[in-house]
């Protein structure tokens, strides 16, 4: 009995050992990609993955979710490291030339049909007729209001007609009717009150340009006329209007506040109609196109997130089948159900027509034709961005604008010396 | 194999130790040492002289660094910012500091519960120290604008400021600093014999004579140590720059340090950090050698 006891357990421990061994050599078998990816709500990002997960069983994913306040910084120092971590990342469309130029983009060229994408997709996804960055999603911000604040304070509110587009001055005049400050609610806000991406525009649209054509040059551009005149009136939102609550520099602290009845009217992505409906029902809201200045054209946003590949990964097959998933119609369908940024294939705008027949979406697909203008192209486009970013909020709490857009057009300069 | 005959040296009680036994024993400590400081350091130092290409390649540029430094006004700003912040915060969270020491020396009865108070900053990160002040702070909805408001005063914009946001990060770095430079000073403190105290009194010294006179000339060795640390460690703040102001507003709040971070990670250029962060250790031991000097015990 004793001796058949210890048999039994001889043979389960070699039995152990031989599973161990066959799962190290399955394990070997399975590769895995490290994703770096935007901290998008797990019900966002999930989904997807699980998608390749399903479709490539041999390729585990580690995916890493970064907030937006830190995507960029961890990149940086992710791909300056020059080693194959991460194999996929996402990459802001206006950011493919700086990483191209810097070598940290796979050339997708042999990879990705253009056909199959909008103009402006793979033009954001090019640099110098190569392209770098596979188009995952566009973007085009839309006005947001709260139909109950106005139904209360008799206004009628902004179609959603692009031919009877509000000017921003008619909308402070509102705004000011809306803002209560005993009530701690606010008559207007930009979803990102500091992000060159969503002000940029206002500038724009009073005849400015943000950058020299070559890309390489920002004073007389960014603190030309047009962008003091457009920063100025963007200031007395703040300052001396007040029907902006200022310092909400998180995009998420806007559209919360928006949710809680606290905002009347929100510039802010179409991405968050879903969260809005979602996590909000409560709120009755409306959509009418971005606002444009009376003595101006209308000018509107574009660009949103595309997928990278690391040239250095040591899976080069597995990335780009990541990569063929993902630009796969299927894929790109879910994600716009999963957060509905406007697609960048020309199939999905066919497929979801019903989808598409709504106002936000007119409004959206008309701007994308007609209104929206990309981003400057350029290799120091992190630089320039970042060091905008911190002018717009220095003239939000009241800075004087010309000085401080000619000391960041300068700043600019210094940095993209580099790239001449 | 033979030994070496080691070089050996004496204490005053006799007792020899081999250098070689002494220095085995202070190996790990000092390789650590090495490893984690100065091996940085050298880095830093040469690193300062070079530049990276944009393809990551790293090429020697002599002091090209430095000489862009010196003739970008924005640095001289953050140099500015940097000395006055220092200037300020060090001599002030000192000063608390020691108040705090002299409230709580003699443990009557509720001082127990003081020394945990001004102590208890020291257990919240610096990090999190920075989203609690920031919450704190904000000019709209924060807590202290609404004490202000409802005590009559009007409210104040605190970091959103050009001139409160400086005054705001002393307060920001005090709260967290001044219970912990207490600890050293109170022990300090608690170290200076008693009936000193009680021969100056017995001669006629008042409080004052004897706080100059005795308190003070006997906390030299733990004052000067609170001082050098705390220099130190204001010169190299960065978080709550990083998570509240990001430097701004127009600049008021640019230490250095994180002037030395933007040229890393958003200016992409290694080499102008690494000759910030050089220009920062040569102040920093600067400074430090002359409070050494201040603080060196006569005789």
């Amino acid at each position: 009995m004793r001796r058949l006891t210890r048999r039994t357990g001889l043979s389960l421990g070699l039995a152990a050992a031989a599973g161990a061994a066959l799962g190290r050599i399955a394990d070997a078998r399975t590769t895995t990609l490290r994703v770096v990816w935007m901290g998008w709500p797990d019900e966002q990002v999930v989904p997807l993955m699980d998608s390749f997960r399903k479709a490539r069983p041999d390729i585990e994913l580690a995916v890493e979710q970064i907030p937006f306040v830190q995507i960029f910084q961890t990149l940086e120092v992710r791909l300056g490291a020059r080693t194959a971590d991460p194999d996929i990342f996402i990459c802001d469309s206006p950011l493919t030339a700086s990483y191209a130029v810097r070598g940290h983009l796979l050339d997708l060229t042999p990879h990705i049909d253009a056909a199959r994408f909008t103009k402006a997709a793979i033009d954001a996804a090019s640099w110098q007729g190569k392209i770098y960055s596979a188009p995952f999603g566009s973007s085009m911000p839309v006005l947001f209001y709260n139909k109950a604040l106005f139904r209360e304070a008799g206004i009628t509110p902004p179609e959603p007609d692009v031919t009877k587009r509000w000017t921003w001055e008619q909308l402070v005049e509102v705004a000011k009717k809306l803002t209560d400050p005993d009530k701690n609610r606010w008559g207007f806000s930009f979803e990102q009150q500091e992000r060159p991406y969503m002000l940029l525009p206002l500038g724009q649209s009073l005849g400015g340009v943000a950058l020299s054509p070559d890309g390489l040059k920002a004073t007389g551009y960014v603190d030309g006329p047009a962008f003091v005149e457009a920063y100025s009136f963007m200031q007395k939102l703040y300052t001396e209007w007040k029907v902006s609550p200022p310092g909400l520099f998180d995009p998420n602290l806007p559209v919360e506040q928006f949710g809680n009845g606290r905002i009347a009217m929100l510039v802010a992505g179409t991405f968050n109609e879903a969260t809005i409906r979602n996590k909000y029902p409560q709120i009755e809201f409306g959509v009418a196109p971005y606002p444009t200045f009376a003595a101006g054209k209308p000018v509107t946003p574009t660009g949103a997130w595309h997928i990278g590949v690391n040239p250095r990964t040591r899976h080069k097959d597995e990335a780009l089948a990541f990569i063929d998933h993902f630009m796969s119609e299927e894929l790109q369908i879910l994600w716009f159900k999963l957060r509905p940024y406007p697609p960048v294939l020309r199939s999905v705008w066919e497929k979801e027509a019903a989808t598409f027949a709504t106002d936000m979406w007119r409004i959206v697909r008309y701007e994308l034709d007609h209104t929206a203008v990309p981003r400057p192209a350029t290799p120091g486009f992190r630089e320039y961005e970042d060091i905008l970013r911190v002018a717009l909020r220095d003239i939000t709490t009241g800075a004087d604008v010309k000085a401080t857009l000619t000391a960041a057009a300068q700043k600019i300069d210094r940095e993209l010396q580099k790239y001449r | 194999m033979p030994a070496a005959p080691a070089p050996r040296s004496s204490s005053p009680s006799g007792f020899r130790v081999p250098l070689v036994v002494a220095f085995a024993f202070l190996a790990p400590a000092l390789g650590l040492l090495f490893l984690f400081r100065v091996v940085p350091i050298a880095i830093a130092l040469f690193g300062s002289l070079t530049g990276t290409k944009l393809t990551g390649e790293t090429v020697f540029v002599g002091l090209a660094n430095f000489r862009a430094l010196v003739e970008d006004p924005s640095f001289w700003r953050s140099l500015e910012v940097t000395l006055v912040f220092n200037l300020v915060v060090n001599p002030l969270q000192i000063v608390c500091a020691l108040a705090l020491a002299l409230l709580v020396r003699r443990p009557t009865r509720f001082v127990p519960a003081f020394r945990t108070a001004y102590i208890a900053p020291m257990t919240v990160s610096i990090a999190l120290t920075s989203v609690l002040w920031a919450i704190l702070l904000e000019p709209t909805a924060g807590p202290v604008n609404g004490l202000l408001r409802a005590l009559g005063f009007a409210p104040q914009p605190f970091f959103r400021s050009e001139d409160q946001a400086l005054a705001s990060l002393v307060l920001l770095a005090s709260w967290k600093g001044v219970g912990y430079w207490m600890l050293f000073l109170l022990a300090g403190l608690l170290r200076i014999p008693e009936e000193l105290h009680e021969a100056a009194a017995i001669d006629g010294a008042g409080p004052l004579a004897r706080f100059f006179r005795i308190t003070l000339p006997l906390l030299r060795r733990p004052l000067g140590f609170v001082f050098v640390a705390d220099t130190t460690a204001n010169f190299l703040l960065f978080a709550p720059v990083y998570v509240i102001t990001h430097g701004g507003p127009n600049g008021a709040t640019s230490l250095l340090m994180f002037e030395a971070y933007q040229a890393a990670f958003t200016y992409l250029d290694q080499g102008r950090s690494l000759a910030i962060s050089v220009l920062v250790l040569a102040i920093l031991a600067a400074t430090v050698t002359l409070q050494l000097r201040l603080f060196r015990e006569r005789g």
